[in-house]
């Protein structure tokens, strides 16, 4: 339980940083910063989500087929 | 006259009420200015020696080619809707195996169990020509998403459906994304459901056994066909009595996905994803065969070759399972990620994943993933890039033939043993954002190219290449 509580209190502390501006966000805006998993990544995901044993927690797919290939 | 005028005069107000409405939809920002539309497509293959269609051993040869067309429309100035259609073709030796026995087995369908006759034959290290070498996969996916006016609230909805022989999903989910504190914070939360169904294809021998009981070494496949033992002498005495037919063929995975995003500075930028999943049902793949350590040894085939069964010497003889992998019923999976993304320079980005995961099956795995993109010019980027990943085993988990017949779960499934695996790869994306090439409406915005070579230290080794064509159609 304390390892939430120290969660939230990272998260809280993290999203009180200093706002950065709108017309600021120039480097944050790049193509190459975006926090997701690039579009033609998603097959490597598959792969590995058959081959390996875990899974989640990259914002994809969690679940739906056998993956058993 | 004066009731001519009135309504004009209405008329009038309501065309200026609905001009003045018009052009504050006009200063409103668009979430997706016009359709755009990702064409996808990834060749895979991979090669090893721990097929678990042959109980740990043989070969795990594979190609899958698989393409997807995402098709994403704006319904309005607040709402996208994306539908994501994809079809993936596989050819496995493992696979094939699942009847061994070339042209002449009887797994899966009835309809061919009148064609033996001839002394059949198999091998673990090759591919058979049985029919389920190769298979499809056609999957859609169709999501609907809704922002506030002032783009701080997101909810989405998403239904899902794929299919293959043996293995129909279907799933459906909806989430929400709250932005604040001027957009650099972002907290999302996700709920999926898929409700799967399996319907089981079973080894050769397994399915014999389930149609017709203990006679079946004397009817249908097994009909004039030789049954050896260890010693290459003829016998009667392969029963596989563990089997027990699979009685649920459901696999339902529930998921609560939560993420947070923060802006740290101007350049850095980082998001935590903690997943609780939850599977429940047929977990286990009903052709994954299971030799126990306690059982004698039974072929079919040429008993010249039973002394090297282990060993790609071997080109003519398959041995018989005594069951197949039995899992729990139920596993709850834990995995959490942090992504930080670091912008060094105009030239130099940095991008990097970190994750740790645990279910109850006591697997524990950890996944470190970088990638550097180098810009080159205004519209090229290259990216070297590097994923390490290990894991424990699975409680359930023993090597080929080492289990025995008295444990309750087992399987011999490489992909829930201990190992640990090397990623690298490189990958270029072209972006042009005038869309000067064009295709009937359509403008190329950017392609993505990626290949990655994978090492697993079980000896596992695969390549894939994706391509991944983005194009937006013209206002």
């Amino acid at each position: 339980m304390n390892k939430v509580f120290s969660l939230i209190a990272v998260l809280f502390v993290l999203s009180s940083c200093t706002a950065v501006k709108e017309y600021e966000k120039e480097y944050i805006n790049d193509p190459e910063m975006k926090l997701s998993a690039k579009t033609a990544e998603r097959y490597e995901v598959t792969f590995q989500v058959y081959r390996e044993a875990a899974a989640g927690a990259n914002g994809g797919k969690t679940g739906g087929g056998c993956g058993c290939n | 006259m004066k009731k001519y005028l009135f309504i004009f005069a209405l008329l009038s107000a309501y065309q200026s009420f609905a001009q003045q409405k018009d052009s504050t939809a006009t200063f409103k920002k668009r979430v997706l200015e016009a359709t755009e539309v990702d064409f996808l497509i990834s060749y895979y293959k991979q090669d090893g020696v721990h097929s678990a269609v042959s109980g740990g051993m043989g070969s795990e040869k594979l190609t899958d080619l698989a393409s997807n067309i995402v098709v994403s429309m704006p319904m309005s100035a607040d709402a996208i809707l994306t539908v994501d259609a994809g079809l993936s073709a596989y050819t496995s030796a493992s696979s094939s195996n699942i009847n061994p026995f070339n042209s002449s087995g009887a797994s899966g369908d009835d309809d061919d169990d009148d064609k033996a006759g001839t002394e059949p034959y198999g091998t673990p290290w090759l591919a058979s020509s049985g029919a389920s070498a190769q298979d499809a996969l056609a999957s859609v996916v169709i999501n609907y998403s809704h922002s506030s006016d002032d783009r701080n609230f997101i909810w989405n909805a998403d239904v899902a459906f794929s299919n293959e022989y043996d293995y129909t999903s279907i799933g459906f989910g909806g989430g929400v994304a709250k932005l604040f504190n001027q957009k650099n914070t972002e907290l999302s939360l996700k709920a999926n459901v898929y409700l799967d169904q399996w319907r089981p294809i079973l080894p050769t021998e397994l399915h014999e056994y389930d149609k017709y009981g203990s006679s079946f070494l004397n009817n249908g496949y097994f009909s004039g066909v030789t049954v050896y033992d260890q010693n290459g002498l003829a016998s009667n005495a392969y029963l596989p009595s563990q089997f027990k037919d699979i009685q649920s063929v459901n696999r339902n995975s529930y998921s609560l996905s939560f993420s947070f995003s923060q802006i740290l500075t101007k350049k850095l930028q980082l998001s935590l994803f903690f997943d609780v999943l939850q599977q429940e049902g047929l977990l286990s793949t009903p052709y994954h065969r299971i030799y126990f350590a306690d059982k004698a040894n039974y072929y079919i085939g040429q008993t010249q070759y039973i002394p090297v069964y282990e060993t790609t010497e071997n080109v003519g003889v398959y041995r018989l399972a005594d069951d197949i992998e039995r899992l729990p019923k139920s596993r709850f999976k834990l995995p959490i990620g942090v992504r930080l993304n670091y912008y060094i320079n105009e030239t130099f980005k940095l991008r990097t994943y970190y994750r740790y995961y645990t279910d109850n099956w006591g697997i524990s795995a950890h996944t470190a993933n970088i990638e550097v993109p180098i810009k080159l010019n205004d519209n090229f980027t290259v990216y070297p890039m590097y994923r390490y990943y290990t894991q424990t085993e699975s409680k359930y988990f023993a090597p080929f033939e080492t289990h025995v017949s008295t444990e309750k779960y087992y399987t011999s499934d490489y992909d829930l043993s201990t190992f640990s695996a090397n990623q690298y790869g490189i990958g270029a994306t072209y972006v042009d954002i005038f869309t000067k090439a064009h295709i009937w409406k359509f403008g190329l915005k950017n392609i993505d190219f990626r290949y990655n070579h994978y090492d697993r230290s079980d000896t596992l080794s695969a390549d894939i290449v994706s391509l991944a064509f983005k194009f937006v159609m013209d206002k």
